[in-house]
């Protein structure tokens, strides 16, 4: 299998290489008299870099400035007046040494890393094992497998909002299911257990994410691999071990890696749920709290936010490497 | 091959003029913006925080009505908390509204940074409002804003609940006898007090009738006397006499477990006062008790009209500000603006005319009259107090009565503002 692939490559390879042709032509032109010399920029060359241009200046507006302007915030000084006269003292990294020595950033890091992490491990394996699941066609299997993307499709004040009260301590629907199997109720939404609370809903919220692109790998399987194994006596497990996990690793790579980038960002659910208070707090609503004011932020923290802003977008970024260097090592 | 790459460098050349295009149309959007200065005002526009009233209500069409002569006026509405941060970008980019009714402990906070207009600019008239309500518009000795009307927090109960448990209502008179009529309304079945613990400014706005009956004070909000209210409010959520979800609940959330018909208490405000009197049961408001007996002090609350900063056009923009805001609140109108939305005139002989006009108001008298400004202690500094506050509130209704956890946040809350 594998050498058949390293073949085809090597095939493709065997005519002469896109910037071998344009050399070609290069030198039928300079050989005739008629035409003025040549721009040192080739005129291909400059036809692609007005492709690339709208692109371009697309990422330098929206991508490329908010980010500066972010990190740059995250060095002045801002604060509601600095919007009217315009006052911003650049300080170095005080406000990075006053966000990180604060007395809630370490909690809220381990809060926002069990977050992600308990999370993912749940929407994937839940994602993959009804992905594997909807893969045998059956009755109603298509409409059921719609109806596991009606998370998907409902607006999170919604959902948010159900998830609040099904989970109110008092009058709650989860809780009076805990009281007819006997087990005491439980206070969802306090300090102690918001983080729980939310983590729960936000798995809920991200199976049908999981679910669609892993099942749209699993179509990418050819079923003469499965027709082959069960001829050989592999039992399902064995081959959802020895053929569907392996196969499926590219997909798994980029579902965790997106995964991993959405879930870090999470504010609404939180926000709806919780305003992001007691152990709930991650760096995202941290954030936004700093940001604009609001839930465990009284006073709006504009530089503070913007700190805490690049802490995540280092983190993202670094997942992004550990992303490629996967897709390297797959690749090799 | 030439044909093809001319047709190719064709392409790249329409794609570089779309952009130029694109660059052109928005240098074009933001030139005529600023424009217009010296030119007589077409449109004014005015915030206030009232999304509940769509443009249809009543109240759209009175402010409208407002609109000085040759204008029409634009109204906009966000939640209260979203106001002021909806304000500091409209002031950085010069399109600010010409009126906006401001929550008033955020007016401090607001003056502070250079976003409104003062008595210099705009010819504000507050002489006939009470002190204790124009308070938060006065700072350093200017003037900046007007109150358009006051409200103010009280605690309702229902007639039913009460009266099957036994309890008398004047036989509670101070948070002892508060506290016995939640056991014998909860022993009875029925649930005991509503109120909003939500994290932020409501949240504190509801706990400080408790803070002040207390006898603490904002300027120490780590004080022993902080941390007794804050015990009885914990020991509620302990105790089982109020939901658990009053943490995360607001004053419309806690008004609508009220509405239940289960809850013999709730503290909420005056503008829920008429809705009250129509409800299937008697829902009837005394005031809130002190600890040791007595009426506690109650907040203040309300919106304050107040005029941005404007740069281009400024002086024709606060004339017509000035004339909205006398539209509103100017003599002999504000009445007829508080009744529209539930308040209490902001002048006391205007208010004592509205009272008597109608019996709902009777009970509320006294507690309007002696109500506190959040500001007035602290002025700007109230935001990051009551910020703490309501840290360490949450963290004692968290505790569910644990007596240590509750000293300890208000301890916490304390060092916090001394910083």
């Amino acid at each position: 299998m594998v050498h058949q692939t390293e073949d085809v490559q090597g095939l493709v390879r065997r005519p002469p290489a896109p910037e071998a042709r344009t050399a070609e032509a290069a030198g039928s032109d300079t050989t005739s008299p008629k035409r003025p010399r040549r721009p040192r920029i080739s005129r291909p060359t400059l036809a692609g870099l007005g492709f690339i241009a709208p692109l371009a200046v697309y990422m330098v507006l929206f991508y490329l400035y908010p980010l500066v302007e972010n990190v740059s915030m995250s060095l002045h000084r801002f604060t509601r007046a600095t919007y009217v006269t315009g006052e911003a003292p650049f300080v170095g990294t005080d406000i990075y040494r006053e966000v990180i020595g604060s007395a809630t950033f370490a909690p809220t890091i381990v809060q926002t890393g069990l977050f992600v992490v308990i999370s993912l491990v749940f929407q994937y394996t839940i994602g993959l094992t009804l992905a594997v699941f909807f893969q045998r066609h059956f009755p109603l299997s298509g409409v059921l497998r719609g109806l596991f993307l009606v998370p998907w499709l409902l607006p999170i004040i919604v959902s948010g909002t159900t998830w609040q009260w099904m989970m109110d301590a008092d009058s709650g629907v989860i809780n009076g299911l805990l009281g007819v199997i006997g087990i005491d109720s439980v206070w969802w939404l306090n300090a102690d257990n918001a983080l729980w609370a939310v983590i729960i809903a936000n798995i809920w919220l991200g199976i049908p994410f999981n679910l669609v692109i892993l099942y749209s790998g699993l179509q990418n399987i050819p079923t003469d691999l499965y027709e082959a194994a069960s001829v050989d006596g592999a039992s399902p497990w064995r081959q959802f071990w020895s053929i569907t996990f392996p196969l499926l690793r590219p997909v798994t790579a980029i579902t965790l890696l997106l995964g991993f980038v959405y879930t870090l960002k999470v504010v609404d659910i939180i926000w709806i749920m919780t305003t992001g208070s007691g152990s709930s707090q991650t760096l995202a609503t941290w954030a936004y709290s700093m940001a604009f004011g609001k839930g465990s932020s009284a006073i709006i923290r504009y530089s503070e936010a913007s700190v805490v802003g690049t802490v995540l977008l280092l983190i993202a970024v670094a997942m992004g490497f550990v992303y490629l260097a996967v897709q390297r090592r797959q690749e090799a | 091959m030439n044909t093809k790459r001319t047709r190719r460098t064709g392409l790249a050349a329409t794609a570089v003029l779309a952009i130029v295009g694109l660059a052109a149309c928005g240098g074009d959007g933001s030139g005529s913006a600023n424009g217009d200065s010296g030119e007589p005002l077409t449109t004014v526009s005015f915030w206030d925080p009232y999304p509940q009233y769509d443009d249809s209500s009543d109240w759209a069409k009175y402010v409208e009505g407002c609109a000085p002569e040759g204008t029409t006026l634009e109204r906009t509405t966000a939640p209260n908390g979203d106001l002021l941060n909806s304000l500091t970008s409209a002031v950085r980019e010069d399109n600010a509204p010409d009126v906006v009714l401001l929550d008033n402990p955020a007016v401090p906070d607001a003056a502070a940074s250079g976003l409104l207009a003062s008595s210099d600019d705009v010819d504000f008239e507050i002489g006939d409002a009470d002190e204790n309500l124009a308070g938060p518009g006065l700072i350093d000795g200017k003037t900046y804003g007007v109150p358009i009307g006051a409200n103010t927090l009280g605690l309702y109960y229902n007639v039913d609940v009460l009266k099957a448990a036994g309890v008398d209502p004047a036989s509670i008179t101070d948070w002892a006898s508060l506290n016995d009529a939640l056991a014998a309304v909860t022993d009875n079945g029925n649930s005991g007090i509503t109120f909003a613990g939500i994290a932020g400014e409501e949240g504190t706005f509801q706990f400080l009738p408790w803070f002040w009956g207390a006898g603490a004070s904002l300027t120490d909000p780590g004080s022993s006397e902080a941390v007794e209210a804050g015990q009885l409010l914990s020991d509620w959520i302990g105790d089982g006499y109020a939901p658990k979800s009053a943490i995360s609940d607001n004053q419309s959330a806690s008004w609508d477990l009220f509405l239940t018909g289960d809850y013999g208490f709730a503290v909420n405000g005056s503008w829920f006062a008429k809705s009250a009197a129509d409800l299937d049961f008697d829902a009837v408001m005394m005031p809130i008790p002190a600890k040791d007996g007595g009426a506690a002090p109650v907040p203040t609350g309300g919106e304050f009209a107040v005029a941005p900063i404007h740069q281009s056009n400024a002086q024709a923009r606060y004339d017509a500000a000035n004339e909205i805001i006398d539209c509103l609140v100017g003599n002999g109108n504000q009445v007829e603006t508080d009744d529209q939305l539930g308040y209490f005139a902001a002048n006391g002989e205007e208010r004592q005319t509205q009272i008597d006009a109608d019996a709902v108001w009777t009970p509320w008298t006294d507690a309007i009259n002696n109500a506190q400004g959040r500001t007035s202690d602290l002025g700007a500094d109230y935001t990051a107090t009551s910020g703490a506050l309501s840290a360490a509130e949450q963290a004692a209704l968290n505790a569910a009565g644990d007596e240590d956890a509750v000293a300890q946040a208000f301890e916490e809350a304390g060092q916090s503002v001394g910083q």
